[in-house]
């Protein structure tokens, strides 16, 4: 194909503009992902991020032969979590891995086609591990976003720099750990940092030259930017957010989002506001701990959805909307899902952001007791964590609650499936709550300071971690499998009624789609917390995934660390197929 | 007992040997050896340590000096960029060195010598207390009442760091009310400048930061050091960190500490610098 491509440029007199190489991914093949199972072109399997593959020469039937076809080593003394999803085009796996490196590898052979480390430079100081979570592809390039906050353009075929461009600044504890998005032409991309003192935004630059075109930032009272100009003003000045707090009000929009083709909009998910101590800012806060729907062209905010109003317990709600069709009561609904790091599932009209249902996905949420008919959540004040102005006499913290989820949430990052033959969402879940303070004495930069404690517990002994396969029309749990450790790393499902996921343990798992019972397992060496991956090469089905032990988990320790402390860090690709008969 | 005698008394006692090794393997040894003393400074935090033109300066920066000096070894300094908390900063400086693979110091200045912050953190030694450190309200006379209630400040603009005490203490305090008052900026010398330029009323920082805006602005501003009710910590004394196998090395810079202090060394530095000196209170004290 690439040799017919030249030809036909040659013949056209086009070959001295073009460069050496074959041309890659168009706007219509990213759009069109999920559809063709000789390549994964996004991070997603497609642009709704459904991880879904159509294909069905392994199924439950014969995974059970499933053995490695090659696994690759990422090497050095860098081994840390490898939370990346492989990339496969025209017979090349891109991935990432930890500290900003990225691989081309032959999909065929495992070798190594070229590699590119960032240069980081010193005092960078990433909040949770040094991850990255993959690459883009288009045209004749591949991107990556780096730990000091820098996109990274690529030759698809060399490995050489393209472009370079800074989005933030690392010296103020911005970083970048997303897989970056290609939608019409631009390169869409979230930001990462610290607790305090950012704003999150989302950005589109032109994917060509790396040239920003829109910038829209996620807390209200901040006004956007368009192709160089200052566009409109997201949402409006001191709605929910009192004096200037909204300036500094966190929202971060760290993992990235989702596209839908049908409707046009991309979906991004804001992390939470801060200071931590909710009662500094009495408000709904927005837009933190949402979800927004976003007009590619403009960068305009079309809809959004707050999952958690005023948050008091970090619940994070960056998690990706999954678009899909919602057949309910005879009626097919353009829809999308979230779970939430706050233990609920949200589902909403993806047209418009109305509410549907939000229904829990794990055993125990402590502070709401469920959603009223307009999306509000019915909190608990009893569980929201005290305010220190109203301590006891010779305390300085406040009132400690026992919330669940804990803070690293019902759901973290790592990205769920939906099937569309069995119409489930598989959920990778966490069973854990927390102890919650506010105001504890510490120390930042050499000063006293009042941060929140927390204290993280598993709710149950025997695991933490739980595979759920959720009914979205209903919220019912169809199946679920139970893990000792927690879950940290994302669901593939596939026509072939299969799901796989990964284990802290080690483990890449298959479980059936419909019943949830173990089909095949493997032990890759070091804690599976990468996406899986599947495609179609040379009339074979091909499975790949990162082993890697590392991301926030093992960060936190407490009585969590117990079901980790003997996990081997490693870091490499692991490529499976079935052997030919 | 210092280090010759305890290798005179090993070579009469071969028997120990064993032992003797992991006693003399000590960390003041080895800063002996190398000739040098590796110092963590944090970066970007006057008037402690930061770069003017390129240089590093600071009343650290300067007390490291004086403390290798008084080693008589050289001194080399590591910019630590703060991460969320110094529980953080300990790990990454003192004992086991940052996710990057930067090496540890071998001394990390401005630690808070506190007894429950150093009872969590075990893997570092909290010593040698040579600053006693407090906030402040600073107020232009001429606009602002700095000495009277702090809700009649209600109305005129506050300048505060995000995310520091003296911004939860004004947001939260008195039932909110100076909330809608209180104007954020991302450093303590950005608040004392917007107070300078006249944008602001007052602002409120640690002592030093104070102390440096108001060298800064050449005008004479009011500095109120107290009282502040209900806030939750009212000064905190400032030392150094060594890791925990380093004992030998955090008493000896204990003792230069205290040495430096009595001859007036110290004083001079923070004098040089514009900032009073506090002599450290005392321990767990709130």
């Amino acid at each position: 194909m690439k040799r017919i491509l030249l030809a036909t440029c040659a013949m056209l007199g086009l070959a001295a503009a073009t460069p050496t190489f074959a041309a890659g991914p168009t706007d219509v093949d990213l759009m069109n992902d999920a559809a063709t199972t000789g390549d994964v072109l996004t991070y997603g399997m497609g642009p709704q991020a459904q991880r879904y593959s159509p294909l069905k020469v392994l199924n439950t039937e014969n995974v059970s032969k499933l053995v490695p076809a090659f696994s690759f080593s990422f090497g050095g003394e860098k081994q840390r979590g490898q939370e990346a999803q492989p990339i496969v085009h025209d017979g090349t796996i891109y991935v990432t891995g930890s500290y900003s490196r990225l691989w081309a590898v032959d999909a065929r052979t495992g070798e190594e086609k070229w590699q590119y480390d960032a240069r980081l430079p010193e005092g960078i100081m990433p909040c949770c591990d040094v991850v990255n979570r993959g690459a883009a592809i288009y045209g004749d390039m591949v991107y990556f976003g780096t730990l000091d906050a820098k996109l990274v353009a690529l030759n698809k075929d060399t490995g050489k720099v393209v472009w370079s461009k800074k989005m933030a600044d690392y010296e103020a504890g911005y970083s970048y750990t997303a897989a970056p998005m290609i939608v019409d032409g631009k390169i869409i991309t979230g930001n990462s940092g610290g607790e305090f003192g950012i704003i999150g935004k989302v950005e589109a630059r032109d994917a060509k030259t790396g040239e920003l075109i829109w910038s829209r930032p996620t807390i209200e009272g901040h006004v956007g930017q368009l192709n160089g100009k200052d566009s409109t003003m997201t949402g409006k000045l001191n709605a929910s957010w009192q004096g200037d707090m909204w300036k500094q009000g966190g929202g971060a929009t760290w993992l990235g989002g989702t596209y839908d083709p049908e409707t046009k909009l991309i979906y991004m998910g804001t992390g939470n506001p801060a200071p931590w101590n909710s009662h500094l800012r009495p408000g709904d806060n927005l837009y933190t701990s949402s979800t927004l729907a976003i007009d590619p062209n403009t960068g305009e905010i079309k809809w959004h959805f707050q999952t958690t109003p005023h948050d008091g317990w970090d619940f994070d709600g960056v998690n990706e909307f999954i678009p899909f069709d919602l057949k309910k009561d005879g009626k097919t609904i353009k829809a999308g899902a979230k779970a939430d790091r706050n233990g609920f599932f949200f589902v909403l009209d993806r047209t418009n952001g109305k509410f549907i249902s939000a229904t829990p996905f794990v055993s125990k949420i402590t502070w709401a007791k469920g959603f009223d008919k307009k999306g509000r959540p019915i909190y608990d004040p009893a569980n929201r964590p005290g305010n220190p102005v109203e301590a006891a006499q010779g305390e300085t913290k406040g009132k400690s609650v026992f919330a669940a989820p804990s803070f690293l949430g019902g759901k973290n990052w790592m990205p769920m499936a939906y099937s569309q033959d069995t119409g489930l969402f598989y959920v990778p879940a966490n069973e854990w709550g927390m102890d919650i303070w506010n105001e504890g004495i510490n120390y930042k930069k050499g000063a006293a300071y009042l941060g929140a404690g927390f204290n993280i517990k598993p709710l149950y002994e025997d695991h933490i971690g739980v595979l759920r396969a959720i009914d979205p029309a209903t919220g019912e749990t169809k199946w679920e499998y139970k893990n000792k450790a927690p879950l940290w790393g994302g669901v593939l499902t596939t026509a072939g009624n299969l799901v796989f996921t990964g284990t802290p343990e080690g483990y890449l798992k298959a479980f059936d789609a419909q019943t949830g019972k173990e089909v095949w397992k493997f032990n890759t060496g070091s804690g599976v917390v990468g996406s899986p991956v599947t495609w179609e090469q040379d009339g074979e089905q091909y499975v790949a995934v990162l082993s890697g032990w590392g991301g926030a988990v093992p960060l936190w320790g407490g009585e969590v660390a117990k079901s980790i402390q003997h996990i081997n860090q490693g870091g490499s690709l692991w490529v499976f197929k079935l052997p030919k008969a | 007992m210092n280090r010759r005698q305890l290798l005179a008394m090993v070579a009469t006692l071969p028997l120990t040997a064993g032992f003797s090794r992991f006693a003399v393997a000590a960390p003041l040894d080895r800063v002996m050896q190398k000739g040098t003393l590796r110092i963590a400074v944090y970066r970007d935090n006057p008037p402690w340590s930061w770069r003017q033109q390129g240089k590093l300066v600071g009343i650290d920066v300067d007390l490291g000096r004086a403390m290798a000096e008084k080693l008589g070894v050289k001194p080399e300094f590591m910019e630590l960029t703060a991460d969320e908390n110094m529980d953080d900063d300990l790990r990454n400086a003192v004992w086991k060195g940052s996710i990057l693979g930067e090496p540890v110091a071998d001394v990390m200045m401005h630690v808070p010598y506190d007894r429950e912050f150093g009872l969590r953190n075990d893997m570092a030694v909290l010593t040698g207390p040579y600053h006693r450190e407090s906030f402040a309200l600073a107020c232009d006379p001429a606009r602002t009442d700095c000495q009277g209630a702090l809700t009649d400040m209600a109305g005129s603009a506050i300048a505060v760091e995000t995310d520091s005490v003296p911004d939860f203490y004004l947001t939260g305090a008195f039932g909110g009310r100076l909330r809608g008052d209180v104007v954020h900026h991302l450093s303590a010398a950005a608040a004392m400048a917007d107070l300078i330029t006249g944008q602001a009323g007052a602002a409120m920082a640690t002592l030093a930061q104070v102390e440096l805006g108001q060298k800064a602005s050449g005008r004479k501003l009011v500095v109120r050091r107290g009282p502040f009710p209900g806030l939750a910590k009212q000064g905190w004394d400032i030392g150094i960190a060594v890791k925990t196998d380093s004992r030998d090395l955090g008493y000896r810079l204990d003792d230069v500490i205290a040495g430096l202090m009595a001859d007036g060394a110290i004083a001079g530095i923070f004098a040089s610098y514009s900032i009073t000196h506090v002599p450290p209170g005392g321990q767990g004290d709130r």
